[in-house]
């Protein structure tokens, strides 16, 4: 790999972190919106439902999300601050359907504490002000004039330093802030504070309360009439108010997020930690507060935001789980559950780690997530592309062509699969037992090749063969109508639709027929100057049976023409370049958009906008799907209508944004697919691939596939072993009683295809398990599950103790063979030279695989290294080994074969506090830390003195926004050998987000490329709410800012995909480089993910 | 909907139901449909080629005034202005801040008695507030206490004197 590298994101975040409700894109509209750590995403609620407006990027983590209605205005405004300090205001602008930034601006101070707690943004209900804690000990205050316009910053002492909680009281004549903090006796209160904007200061508030429950952890506070606030604890509920103080006991539970239901805050939806949600009620004589009351009312997923819909729905959002939306009975289920969930959206957060698997063995990677936690932990297999779900397959060899024939014209579904060989054809049925058998039309001719079939009006169906076009009634099955071509010349390529046939005979002829009923006709006839290599009339026009264009290919000049139909016109012909004959063309519509597919010999395809009334082509694209000829067919799948292009990398081209992707299927080498849609396999499609055809239904046309396994505990270690075909994971479940907790922890042994849990081993009391691996030792065959293990004591700060475990798989079962002790948490275990090395605490240590007299074998210790805070994460390579402390960044060790020793070679003197790292190539070192930022040093071997040798020279430096917890090698896709992106080495990595991503190391002339586009499209593409992408991408922690470099930002680059011509052209004449070029080679781009 | 609240009642009769408090959920009639539906996937992806900057005054900044000299300017306005104004123009701030507290209880219905324990306190506070450092400091000698700090420090070491 190399250190111009290239970051993108193939599944983006998932962690619902923020939602709120109000009228955002419109007055009469209700939206909800949603914040998942860098994109909001907008939703509609209709009558129907929730209906995805927009996903919107957003340059930062953010921190709060609120919704207001400043005065005078008819509908809410976004208030949005970041982690990094930054906020904006943002309007939606129906008319040009833009995000307006009404205001933003910097609300960083030069000196501060951040606060421990996280940061806190609230607007004051009656909208004089926002309010802002940021750092300990300061409250920020951006007041709003009365035209609702915000004015200068400032900031207030605020005395209270250990904050957990601020909100704005409502039906105050000043704005007043209720604040809930800890005193240095861990003792919790509650306090009021005017905020007095002319002397910008606190006055004194109405009252305060002293001595709250010790788990007081959220404020809520009611509107009027009630007006006060709730104070929620994990043993009691607080009303309290100027002149009212309710409280009443719950059962112990740390409540995550509350949701208000009605406008008038008489009840709210309090989620807790386990996942249990609650119903709080203030009961009330008038608007006098009698009491509090709690009811449970149902399991969700545990929800870090509840926003209430309308009409008894509810959205729960979640970090740990998926998504929700849930409806709330007003009778129990028979489980005595209130909770209805009505939908689940994925989240793959937290993923705490993963491993790339290839278990079709296709050649194609697919991670395997550790997801969730708590109770909804869960594995998640996420694959790149298309599956077929094979129903039905038979062996054939040499199948040259397919078609399906329905037997009459109103038929909905098929019954005939005509299959055509080198010299024969086959007709295949369903019977009645629905079974497919052979059976015969006889007016086809089966003793030869069938070029083109097709249903045709009036009940009858038309046979192409190279002789002649037969026309066949479905209903009898007999010739009806036969055209001959004439004997000197054979028929090369043919299409037809419902009412038309055109085809091509050698010597370059091309003639059109009209079906009737019972007769062909012809209509016209001309001679082209060159032979026809492919030809299409899918209907595309208004008229689902009747096309008024036909596309040609041709030989010898290699081009595509559109003609007029019927008089056969040439209207465009378009010169394809190189010297690849073009082997298939296709009319299609997508999303109401026209295009011409054009495939050639050598597995490009060409894609053109096509005018329907004019014929004319533009905008021509060309990407590469394979190296073999592709052959285009159109299916449907779910009402829409998707191109299948069957080649050596068999894809399907669908339309999202009114933009073409593709996405490739699970399937190798397909030389041809047919959609067959019969009674017995609706919405099929037949495949011919390597000897056999297969009958089978799609996935969902979409890019990548999550497949979700729940466990009901929470992974945090997964390993694969292809010899035993298992995965290995350590797991802890959660046991709640009625008042103790407590956490078991396991190694689980599970099968790789069913995903059962098929052995496991439970690991002793306070025992956790921190890494596993699968590897074999020198001089044993065998393949081991290795585990490490510390004992997490409630007395210790650091573990003093721990255990490698070594497992042979057998029967199914986990055998544990060898035990060894070790003198601290063992973070990492790494297969090393036929030996096991092991990171224990601070030290690394290198254990050699030993056969003892009796057989058996041990663990013996040879050699280690001492000098790291916490050594937590380990990569090998060859003989060094790369460490990623727990604060000093990454350094490099070198094992010594003749001394037998581990020796420190170089590090990176930064005190970065990692969070993972993988060794990209011998010399480059990738890392993360827990800024959220990616880093990349460089082993320096020609250094001229050792002081310059012994430092690892950081070269690349980019701000991710994400928590890294893992890197693994690999990829997503399938890899091509000969394609230009198949030679780009990839990392892949998994974040607390649920993003997984890709690393892909780019050659130095393609960096420099696309450096420059980045630094175009930013003058294009602005950061929504005026933010800054050149800052958001700059590496952040609390010692330096820094730009970004040697990294690239994937995600901004392949927006220029979606970008408007004009602005293409832009970016192209900036660059000096035509659009086609560009388009073409981020296109390129977005197949490493 | 008096039926269905009329319902859990009849049918359930255990008052430790939650399904009492679930009646009558706010509603605009969304959600209405008996089949709920979502496509998801279907999201278009925002991509900003607009101007995104704000308006010119909108470009928010934080006063880089130190807190303690904001504080001393002000109060050496105030001063200047209660100098100009005589002391009447203090008094009257008090008596406006009071008139506004009490607007404000009546606002939040608040009721009289925790008013009133509120306001005497307050009272108090304002009346040292009032006085003037050296007078403060006379005050505190005079009780044999110390003079040092800030206003706001002597203030409460003259209260807890007091009582």
């Amino acid at each position: 790999m190399s250190i111009w590298n290239y970051v993108v994101t193939a599944h983006k975040p998932t962690n619902v972190t923020h939602s709120c409700v109000g009228n955002f894109t419109s007055p009469q509209e209700l939206n909800l919106i949603i914040a998942k750590c860098t994109r909001i995403e907008i939703h509609l609620l209709t009558p129907q439902g929730l209906q995805p407006m927009l996903d919107v990027p957003i340059y930062g983590r953010i921190a709060t999300l609120e919704l207001f209605r400043p005065h005078g205005e008819a509908q809410d405004f976004l208030f949005i601050a970041t982690e990094r300090y930054k906020f904006c205001v943002l309007q939606w602008d129906p008319e040009t359907s833009e995000l307006i930034t009404r205001a933003m601006g910097d609300v960083s101070d030069r000196i501060g504490r951040p606060t421990d707690n996280g940061q806190i943004g609230i607007i004051d209900p009656d909208c004089r002000l926002i309010g802002l804690h940021l750092y300990d000990g300061l409250f920020k205050v951006i007041p709003f004039d009365n035209r609702g316009q915000l004015k200068e910053a400032f900031n207030i002492r605020l005395e209270e330093l250990q904050v957990l909680d601020i909100k704005f009281l409502f039906g105050c004549s000043k704005p007043t802030i209720v604040v809930l903090y800890q005193d240095n006796k861990d003792a919790r209160h509650v306090k009021t504070y005017e905020v007095a904007l002319k002397d910008k200061d606190f006055v004194e508030g109405p009252w305060s309360q002293n001595n709250l429950d010790n788990g007081a952890d959220i404020l809520i506070p009611v509107p009027p009439p009630f007006c006060g606030v709730i104070i929620i604890g994990e043993e009691t509920i607080v009303y309290c108010s100027a002149n009212a103080f309710k409280a009443i006991p719950i059962r112990a539970a740390i409540t995550k997020a509350y949701g208000r239901v009605d406008p008038d805050g008489s009840r709210y939806l309090l989620g807790d930690h386990t996942g249990l949600l609650s119903l709080l009620v203030i009961t009330h004589e008038k608007e006098k507060v009698t009491g509090l009351k709690i009811e449970p009312l149902g399991e969700t997923s545990i929800a870090s935001t509840i926003s209430y819909l309308d009409n008894a729905f509810v959205y729960i959002g979640s970090s740990y789980a998926d998504s929700q939306l849930i409806k709330l009975n007003l009778q129990p289920d028979a489980k005595g559950s209130y909770v209805e969930v009505l939908e689940r959206y994925v989240n793959l957060g937290p993923i705490v780690d993963f491993c790339v698997v290839d278990l079709e063995r296709q050649g194609q990677g697919q991670v395997v997530t550790c997801s969730g936690a708590y109770k909804d932990g869960s594995l998640r297999i996420v694959r790149n592309g298309i599956g077929i779900n094979e129903q039905a397959s038979v062996e054939l060899q040499g199948i040259k062509g397919m078609w399906s024939l329905r037997s009459s014209t109103d038929d909905p579904f098929d019954t005939f699969l005509v299959v055509s060989f080198i010299s024969e054809t086959r007709i295949l049925a369903m019977n009645l037992e629905d079974e497919l058998e052979e059976t015969e039309i006889e007016g086809f001719c089966s003793q030869v090749q069938t070029l083109f079939c097709h249903d045709a009006i009036h009940n009858q169906l038309v046979q192409v063969t190279s002789s002649s076009v037969r026309l066949v009634s479905s209903t009898t099955r007999e010739l009806r109508n036969e055209w001959k071509a004439p004997s000197s010349y054979s028929i090369n390529v043919a299409t037809a639709n419902a009412t038309q046939v055109l085809l091509a005979t050698g010597g370059g002829h091309l003639v059109y027929l009209e079906i009737g009923d019972g007769i062909l006709t012809e209509i016209k006839h001309v001679q082209l100057e060159y032979e026809i290599s492919c030809l299409d009339i899918n209907p595309i026009g208004e008229n689902p049976k009747y096309s008024n264009l036909a596309a040609v290919g041709m030989w010898t000049d290699i081009s595509v023409s559109v003609f007029s139909l019927p008089d056969l016109n040439l209207i465009t012909k378009e010169h394809l370049g190189g010297e690849i004959i073009p082997r298939s063309v296709l009319l299609c519509a997508f999303e109401g958009i026209s295009y011409l597919l054009c495939a050639l010999g050598d597995g490009h395809l060409l894609n053109f906008l096509l005018n329907t009334s004019t014929g004319e082509l533009t905008d021509r694209k060309k990407v590469s799907l394979g190296t073999q000829p592709i052959t285009l067919r159109t299916f449907s799948s779910k009402n829409a209508t998707h191109v299948f292009a069957a080649s050596d990398r068999p894809t399907v081209i669908y339309s999202s944004n009114k933009k073409l992707l593709y996405s490739n299927v699970n399937l190798k080498e397909v030389s041809h697919m047919c959609p067959f849609n019969s009674a017995a396999f609706p919405d099929s499609l037949a495949i011919a691939k390597e000897g056999e055809l297969t009958i089978g239904t799609i996935d969902d046309i979409q890019k990548l596939h999550i497949r979700s396994i729940p466990l009901g505990e929470h992974a945090r270690r997964i390993c694969h072993q292809e010899q035993s075909r298992t995965f290995a994971i350590c797991s802890l479940k959660y046991n709640q009683t009625s008042n103790e907790e407590s956490e078991m922890h396991f190694v689980r042994l599970l099968d790789d295809q069913t995903f059962e849990f098929i052995s496991t081993y439970p690991l002793d009391t306070f025992e956790y398990g921190c890494s596993i691996l699968s590897c074999s030792f020198s001089d044993d065959n065998n393949v081991y599950y290795c585990v490490g293990t510390a004992y997490v004591l409630p007395e210790e700060n650091e573990p003093t103790k721990g255990r490698i475990l070594i497992f042979v798989v057998e029967d199914g079962k986990l055998q544990l063979i060898v035990e060894k002790e070790t003198k601290g948490a063992v973070y990492s275990l790494n297969a090393f030279n036929g030996k096991l090395l092991a990171a224990i605490n601070q030290k690394i240590q290198l254990y050699k695989w030993v056969l003892r007299e009796d057989g058996s074998h041990e663990l013996q210790s040879e050699c280690g290294h001492h000098g790291h805070i916490l050594a937590l994460y380990v990569q090998t390579r060859g003989d060094f080994i790369v460490v990623g402390d727990l604060m000093k960044s990454i350094s490099l060790l070198i094992y010594k074969h003749e001394e037998g020793a581990i020796e420190e070679r170089a590090r990176d003197y930064n005190a970065n506090w990692m969070s993972a790292v993988e060794i990209l190539d011998d010399d480059i070192y990738l890392g993360a830390e827990n800024n959220f930022n990616l880093f990349t040093v460089r082993k320096n071997s020609e250094g001229a003195t050792d002081e310059e040798r012994g430092r690892l020279e950081v070269v690349g430096e980019f701000h991710l926004g994400e928590f890294v917890n893992r890197f693994r090698h690999g990829s997503l896709v399938m890899r091509l050998p000969d394609s230009d992106v198949g030679q780009i080495p990839t990392v892949i990595f998994g974040t607390i987000n649920g993003v997984i991503g890709v690393i892909a190391s780019l050659p130095h002339e393609q960096y420099v490329f696309l450096e420059k586009l980045q630094t175009n499209l930013r003058k294009v593409i602005k950061g929504v709410g005026g933010l800054s992408h050149e800052q958001w991408r700059s590496f952040n922690n609390e010692k330096k800012t820094v730009d970004a470099r040697n990294f690239l930002d994937g995600d901004l680059i392949e927006s220029f995909l979606d970008l408007n011509r004009a602005k293409m052209d832009e970016i192209s004449k900036a660059m000096s480089v035509s659009v086609e070029e560009l388009c073409k080679r981020v296109e390129e781009l977005t197949r490493l993910h | 909907m008096e039926s269905s609240s009329a319902q859990p009642t009849d049918t359930n009769p255990s008052p430790s139901g939650a399904s009492q408090f679930l009646t009558n959920l706010p509603s605009r009639g969304l959600f209405s449909s008996t089949v709920i539906s979502s496509n998801p996937g279907g999201m278009r992806v925002y991509i900003c080629d607009h101007n995104t900057s704000p308006p010119d005054d909108q470009h928010i900044k934080t006063n880089q005034q130190n807190i303690l000299i904001r504080s001393l300017t002000l109060r050496k306005q105030k001063g200047d202005s209660s100098s100009k104004d005589g002391t009447e123009g203090s008094r009257k701030r008090v008596a406006e801040k009071v008139l506004d507290s009490r607007a404000s209880a009546k606002r939040t219905n608040n009721q009289v008695n925790s008013r009133q324990e509120g306001s005497s306190t307050q009272t108090s506070n304002r009346d040292f507030q009032s006085l003037t450092v050296e007078r403060l400091r006379a005050l505190l000698k005079a009780k044999g206490l110390s003079v040092k700090g800030k206003k706001d420090e002597l203030i409460a070491r003259l209260k807890g004197a007091n009582g």
